[in-house]
């Protein structure tokens, strides 16, 4: 494990994101991976906050477009993140918050799509209002989910 | 219920973000590690310096109280804020240094730190001088 974070570390990418003076390496990926962050789970946060009953008057099928920004923030944080790990691989590596973090966003995305199967299968067409108990469950679940991933992917930088 | 709920979602947010915020606030003010009520004088030779991403380090070769030899760590920006250092900062050179102290008792650390030649001429930008590192 750890031969393997200082390989990804010394790679010409872990050298570049780490050591390069320009703002269009470190300072540019790490705020891209903010801006992915904010597509993503601002996103999740509509669906979730319209099943709890905010916004009534918005059509649930009609939200249905924004699982794509959710795809585009991801595929953004995929892509930078892993940047972010490799340019401190050994130390990341050996923080238990970082998994906890991990951890969180793949049980947040599973519920992500449980929700998406709901909507499509229950709620579709012309949806159902109030919204159901479990999918009201799931999405204070996702708010949960995602909330503590944010939280954990802060830690990073103090525990 | 509507209310109800209202009030579960919004006290769920909020210990979210009381979670989040509260060690950033440490971390942005560097209070967490170093003592921003007082300053610190260092003196000593330039021995390392790490340029790097998200918080860059120069190392100084000095002595204590004592006369023992000690290293002084200093805690500098990211990467884009220490092109100053490369040619401004060679190993060998004779510095002096102000800045805040590490907590941290036997420890020599310091942040937001100011450089000057032995004679007293400050070096480096002046958006380098004082700053504290966040991230």
């Amino acid at each position: 494990m750890t031969d393997f974070t200082i390989w990804l570390e010394s790679s010409a990418l872990g050298v570049w994101t780490r050591e390069s003076p320009s703002i269009w390496a470190y300072p540019t990926v790490l705020t891209l991976h903010t801006v992915g962050l904010g597509v993503l789970v601002g996103a999740n946060c509509v669906i979730d906050f319209r099943l709890l009953g905010f916004a009534p008057r918005l059509p649930i099928p009609s939200l249905a477009p924004l699982y794509r920004f959710m795809w585009a923030g991801f595929v953004v944080n995929a892509i930078t993140g892993a940047m972010l790990f490799v340019s401190n691989a050994t130390t990341k590596a050996r923080q238990p918050i970082f998994y906890v973090k991990l951890l969180l966003i793949a049980v947040a995305l599973l519920v992500t799509a449980v929700i998406r199967r709901t909507l499509a299968r229950e709620l579709s067409p012309g949806g159902i209002d109030p919204t159901p108990a479990p999918a009201r469950r799931l999405a204070a679940l996702s708010l949960a989910l995602w909330t503590g991933a944010i939280a954990a992917g802060r830690l990073m930088a103090y525990l | 219920m509507i209310a109800g709920l209202r009030i579960s979602v919004a006290s769920l947010l909020a210990a979210g973000v009381l979670l989040a915020a509260m060690p950033a606030a440490a971390h942005h003010s560097a209070a967490a590690a170093y003592d921003e009520t007082k300053r610190v004088e260092a003196q000593g030779t330039v021995s390392k310096l790490l340029i790097r991403n998200p918080h860059s380090w120069v190392f100084l070769d000095g002595t204590d109280d004592k006369g023992q030899k000690i290293e002084w760590q200093i805690e500098m920006g990211g990467a884009p804020s220490m092109a100053w250092a490369k040619d401004g900062l060679p190993i060998g050179m004779a510095v002096k240094v102000t800045g805040h102290p590490s907590r941290a008792p036997g420890t020599y650390g310091i942040t937001g730190a100011t450089f000057a030649k032995k004679d007293g001429t400050p070096i480096g930008p002046r958006s380098a001088r004082g700053d504290t590192p966040q991230q």
